[in-house]
């Protein structure tokens, strides 16, 4: 590896919400960035260059929408770059602009992630307005079903993913959704969506920005020096395949797989299920956690509902999975794989507050896109050489 | 900014970081295809590749530009996945951006220094099958210019009168501009637009968005580009001439044209300065002009001098196929070097109305 | 916005400048602004301007007119908004122009409909808001024309004719549907030599149940299912496939499926619009179920 380390030392988001219509497009992303800033004691004028990323411009009805908020971003004057990936651009923004550092481009680089999807109709641009739309949640349904009877799962491990992520989304005060007295007999008794999947296994829609502010390393050793702890990035990676072609398949998905086997070595990790703390995994709707536990290598296969069964990734079991409520609880799709990246980095740096695991020092983030097609991932730690 | 070039400080090449273009190609640049942009990049990735001497196996990265309001359909890109080649899965990215910037990304992921040492920038963009018109003032402010339909030529024609009103350049030089790019273009087998043109004749046709006449103007063009790239030990193993990137910088500026100076550049004149434009002498340089008002601009932000050759290709106002000009500019200025003896060029791409954000990227063949 | 339903252009103060229009936030630094709004105007003057001939339906007026960069009094900085001048000779930098106001204002850029020569403001009558203006509108359309690729024509044709084309790839002998024109694996172009006719039998590998929302576009009412069929002795999986005259409570993976094709009087209905072409769905055979447990990993 011969590139330098950056360092994570501010990040901010906002309250997320079915609806943010008290503030515009340029008011959303400041709200994150903002926070972002003043989680690393820095201005606007202190940035070299932002980098954002969302989903569908067709979602809000602005085209190329990083020229509009380059204003809103104090990026007058500096490099201002858009990047696309579908559901994984959120990760994807988090690792360009970490490139940016770790190649020496840029000293200090923001990232911004979001989506106002009260502004348009996101349904609309997905199914292009016509016949029959099966929504997200009908393309992935047939896939979660292969999972389930290849895996022979019993049916309730959709509901316990739904309701600990709607219980940890209870501690985690920028959530959307705060389902107070969710259970796994309302989640099953709730409306069957798109079977197997039932309403309350689904993610929500929702208004809502990250932001991100990344530094090199001396920048990264003079917050800790200064007390404030910063995230390490031990390694990023991202991967496409096409949507469909005989030999594909997406329930474990030969990107996703690729793309953990990456970013592992990259962070020198052997025995991922061991070494790293707890993950946050693009879960829109519940059947996604177990099927992501096996593709990153955090269960063997056929073996991920059985970590989720057990117990082992809710808050306060042994390998936490979505301590922020996860996608099941906000999604802003622009800014939901940013959203995974943070909250990762927020663990290692010990700041998610009631939704914080304890000792958390090496975490894993993902988000995924399209058809299960595009995968970005990133391992961060609370040092550098955390196994050392 | 940080410092994104090494002035004088070694001949290209030498140092392991050093990259390289050593391929590209384009499609025939035309008014309409009934072609998917898909099929395309299929063409272009496959030709690249061939100029190259690679396949598409040896690419550790692929990044392409294009926009979803051009194509007409949301995650558009997405079956563009099936030109790359990603069975088994690539490292891939995608910007919502000019093809250029999809270069940028390309070029620092190679920056990183681990295995991959090749790596490949797309751009695409059909916009024969929507008017223009309604398509720009969506990148507008939505408040203040998408709701009075401020599309990008009419946001241009206000540059334009800027420019002629604080008497920097005249109409018959703008008419002279665009009949030396048709001109140039007849020599470029890709071009869309050329031939000879009589000044005095361009000059009296009507204004379309006075004071743009149609000659000011680019045509619709639909096309795609591809360029290959490689880390310094690769480059040198698999190409004879590699033309290596010493400088590439973007920069964008405030979005709102009232409130800027339009008769300048801020942000390209910032981003030539980053990429070293200054650093020695220019002998060609491929600028993402479209309307004939943005050279003279451009060639002050940058700092040309009235010696380096502008658009031998014929440049955007011959061929202008959005979402790969920029790209394209930065192919045909390797082309320069690689095909035609120049030794120091630049390439430049521009986003947003009257160039509110510009990449510029310095090109040298190898020092003897 | 709200201002403007009063009839009035408003700047806000950023240092020592006054900005028109108002942004939420100093372009040039990002800074904060305090919301001091100061009053300009009404007249200004074009620093700008270019001649718009043949408007397009997003202009806001029908007519040639004008659009202009112009520095209202007061202000600092240019507004781009539209003069109605008549005629492109009547325009030139350094004019005077003021704004002519709608008569029906609700808070949006064009409640001023466009300025006009001169220094005297030309009222629209009525009265203001009443209440601050806390949301704009604006609806924009764009048609898109774009080709259908010929092997998606010839597909579809063949599908008008109750047959499923399949596009071998001479190189992995992988087949692709729908007329796509490459193999994504080999990165090659599929074009009438490559195509195959495809057997009509199929084998549903998995299905969802789609209870429909109610969303703008969606065309269904009731609960329907979407099934993955492999087609038999092939490679080809057909993705969210319809079936016809099958309750919902029957479906499972295995079970056997044939087309069912619309026949001509059908097509003339235009019963394939929403379909892919011709085909309407599938139908269970009766025959007894495949039993591969392999079944269910075969998806695309």
């Amino acid at each position: 590896m011969s590139h330098a380390p950056a360092a994570i030392v501010g990040i901010g988001q906002t309250h997320h919400k079915k609806k943010r219509w008290d503030v515009s497009l340029g008011g959303l992303v400041r709200e994150a960035a903002r926070r972002a800033l003043d989680d690393a004691q820095m201005d606007w004028g202190d940035i070299d260059a932002v980098v954002i990323g969302k989903a569908p411009d067709l979602f809000e009805g602005v085209m190329k929408p990083e020229l509009y908020l380059t204003d809103a971003l104090g990026a007058h004057g500096k490099p201002m770059f858009r990047v696309h990936t579908a559901g994984s651009v959120g990760g994807t923004t988090g690792i360009v602009a970490s490139h940016l550092v770790e190649t020496g481009r840029h000293r200090r680089v923001l990232a911004v992630g979001y989506q106002k999807q009260s502004e348009g109709n996101a349904q609309f641009a997905l199914g292009s307005g016509k016949g029959a739309s099966l929504g997200a949640g009908g393309a992935f349904a047939p896939f979660i079903r292969s999972y389930i009877q290849r895996s022979g799962a019993p049916l309730d491990v959709g509901p316990m993913v739904a309701v600990k992520d709607r219980q940890n989304a209870l501690k985690n005060p920028y959530a959307h959704l705060r389902l107070e007295d969710i259970s796994i007999e309302s989640v099953k008794a709730s409306p069957m969506m798109w079977d197997p999947l039932r309403f309350l296994e689904s993610c929500p829609s929702s208004d809502g920005a990250c932001a991100m502010v990344f530094t090199d390393q001396a920048g990264g050793e003079a917050a800790a020096a200064d007390g404030r702890q910063p995230a390490w990035v031990l390694g990023s990676a991202m991967r496409s395949e096409p949507f469909g072609f005989p030999g594909r398949d997406p329930v474990l998905p030969q990107g996703a797989r690729d793309c953990a086997d990456d970013v592992y070595a990259q962070a020198g990790i052997t025995r991922p299920r061991e070494q790293i703390d707890c993950a946050e995994l693009y879960v829109p709707f519940s059947w996604y956690e177990p099927m992501w536990l096996e593709a990153h290598h955090l269960a063997g296969p056929g073996e991920g509902w059985q970590l989720v069964e057990s117990g082992a990734t809710a808050l306060d079991g042994s390998f936490p999975v979505n301590m922020s409520g996860g996608v099941l609880s906000s999604n802003p799709i622009g800014a939901s794989g940013l959203l995974r990246f943070a909250e990762a980095a927020l663990q290692v740096r010990g700041m998610a507050g009631e939704h914080q695991v304890d000792g958390a020092k090496v975490a894993v983030a993902q988000a995924y896109g399209a058809s299960a097609q595009y995968f970005s991932m990133w391992v961060v730690g609370a040092s550098l050489d955390p196994f050392g | 900014m940080a410092l994104d070039h090494a002035p004088g400080s070694h001949v290209p090449g030498q140092h392991p970081d050093d990259i390289a273009i050593i391929g590209w190609a384009q499609t025939p640049m035309v008014r309409h295809t009934d072609k998917t942009e898909t099929q395309l990049l299929l063409e272009v990735v496959t030709d690249a590749l061939d100029d190259a001497g690679l396949t598409r196996a040896d690419v550790g990265f692929t990044c392409a530009g294009s926009c979803d309001y051009v194509a007409g359909q949301a995650f558009s890109f997405v079956q563009n996945t099936d030109a790359i080649g990603a069975w088994p899965p690539k490292r891939d990215s995608h910007v919502e951006m000019d093809g250029a910037w999809a270069l940028y990304e390309a070029y620092v992921r190679l920056l990183m220094g681990d295995e991959v040492d090749v790596a490949l920038a797309m751009g695409s963009g059909r916009s024969s099958t929507a008017d223009p018109a309604l398509i720009y003032p969506m990148e507008m402010d939505p408040f203040y210019l998408a709701p009075l339909g401020a599309d990008a030529l009419s946001l241009a024609a206000l540059q334009a009168q800027a420019v002629l009103a604080a008497g920097a350049v005249t109409e018959r030089q703008l008419a002279e501009i665009a009949a030396r790019c048709r001109r140039d273009a007849q020599s470029n087998p890709y071009a869309q637009v050329s031939g000879e043109f009589d000044v005095d004749e361009l000059l009296a046709e009507d204004a379309v968005r006075a004071p743009l006449r149609r000659h000011d103007l680019p045509p619709i063009t639909d096309g795609a580009a591809a360029v290959v790239i490689a880390r310094a030990e690769k480059a040198k193993a698999v190409c004879e001439n590699p033309v290596w990137i010493t400088g590439i910088a973007h920069c964008a500026e405030l979005h709102y044209p009232g409130m800027r100076d339009l008769t300048r550049s801020l942000s390209a004149r910032k981003a030539a300065e980053a990429a070293g434009v200054a650093d020695g002498p220019v002998d060609v340089a491929e600028l993402q002009a479209a309307f004939t008002h943005e050279e003279p601009l451009l060639v002050e932000a940058l700092g040309l001098a009235p010696t380096v050759t502008v658009n031998p290709s014929g440049g955007p106002l011959a061929a202008n196929p959005i979402m790969a000009t920029g790209l394209v500019r930065i192919a045909e200025a390797a082309a320069a070097i690689r095909d035609r003896g120049a030794s120091r060029t630049v390439g430049h791409s521009t986003s947003g109305p009257c160039l509110q954000q510009n990449l510029v990227c310095v090109l040298e063949g190898g020092r003897a | 916005m709200t201002a403007l339903t009063e009839e009035r252009l408003i700047g806000i103060r950023s240092g020592d400048r006054v900005l028109c229009p108002p942004l939420e936030w100093d372009p040039e630094t990002g800074a904060e602004l305090a919301h001091d709004f100061v009053d300009v105007g009404p007249a200004g003057t074009v620093e700008s301007w270019c001649w718009v001939a043949e408007p397009s339906e997003q202009h806001p007026l029908a007519h040639p007119f004008a659009f202009a960069t112009v520095r209202l009094d007061g202000a600092d900085t240019g507004l781009i908004h539209v003069v109605d001048a008549g005629r492109a000779d009547a325009m030139s930098v350094g004019m005077r122009v003021a704004p002519r106001w709608r008569a029906e204002r609700r808070g949006h850029l064009t409640d001023l409909e466009a300025f006009v020569p001169g220094e005297d403001p030309v009222s629209g009558g009525g009265a203001g808001a009443g209440e601050p203006v806390e949301m704009m509108g604006y609806n924009a359309s764009i048609a898109y024309t774009t080709p259908v690729p010929d092997n998606v024509v010839r597909s579809e044709a063949a599908a008008a004719e109750g047959r499923f084309l399949g596009l071998q790839c001479p190189i992995c002998g992988r087949t692709y549907t729908g007329g796509r024109g490459y193999c994504p694996v080999d990165s090659i172009a599929l074009t009438a030599e490559h195509e195959i006719d495809l057997p009509q039998k199929g084998v549903a590998t998995s299905f969802t149940i789609v209870t429909p929302v109610q969303y703008p576009g969606q065309t269904e009412t009731e609960p329907f299912a979407r099934v993955h069929v492999l087609l038999e002795g092939t490679d080809v999986v057909l993705s969210y496939q319809a079936l016809v005259d099958t309750p919902n409570e029957d479906i499972r993976t295995g079970m056997r499926l044939a087309p069912v094709w619309a026949s001509a009087a059908e097509m003339e209905d235009g019963a394939g619009d929403t379909r892919e072409a011709g085909l309407i769905g599938w139908i269970p055979t009766g025959e007894p179920d495949a039993t591969d447990p392999d079944l269910v990993n075969r998806l695309c």
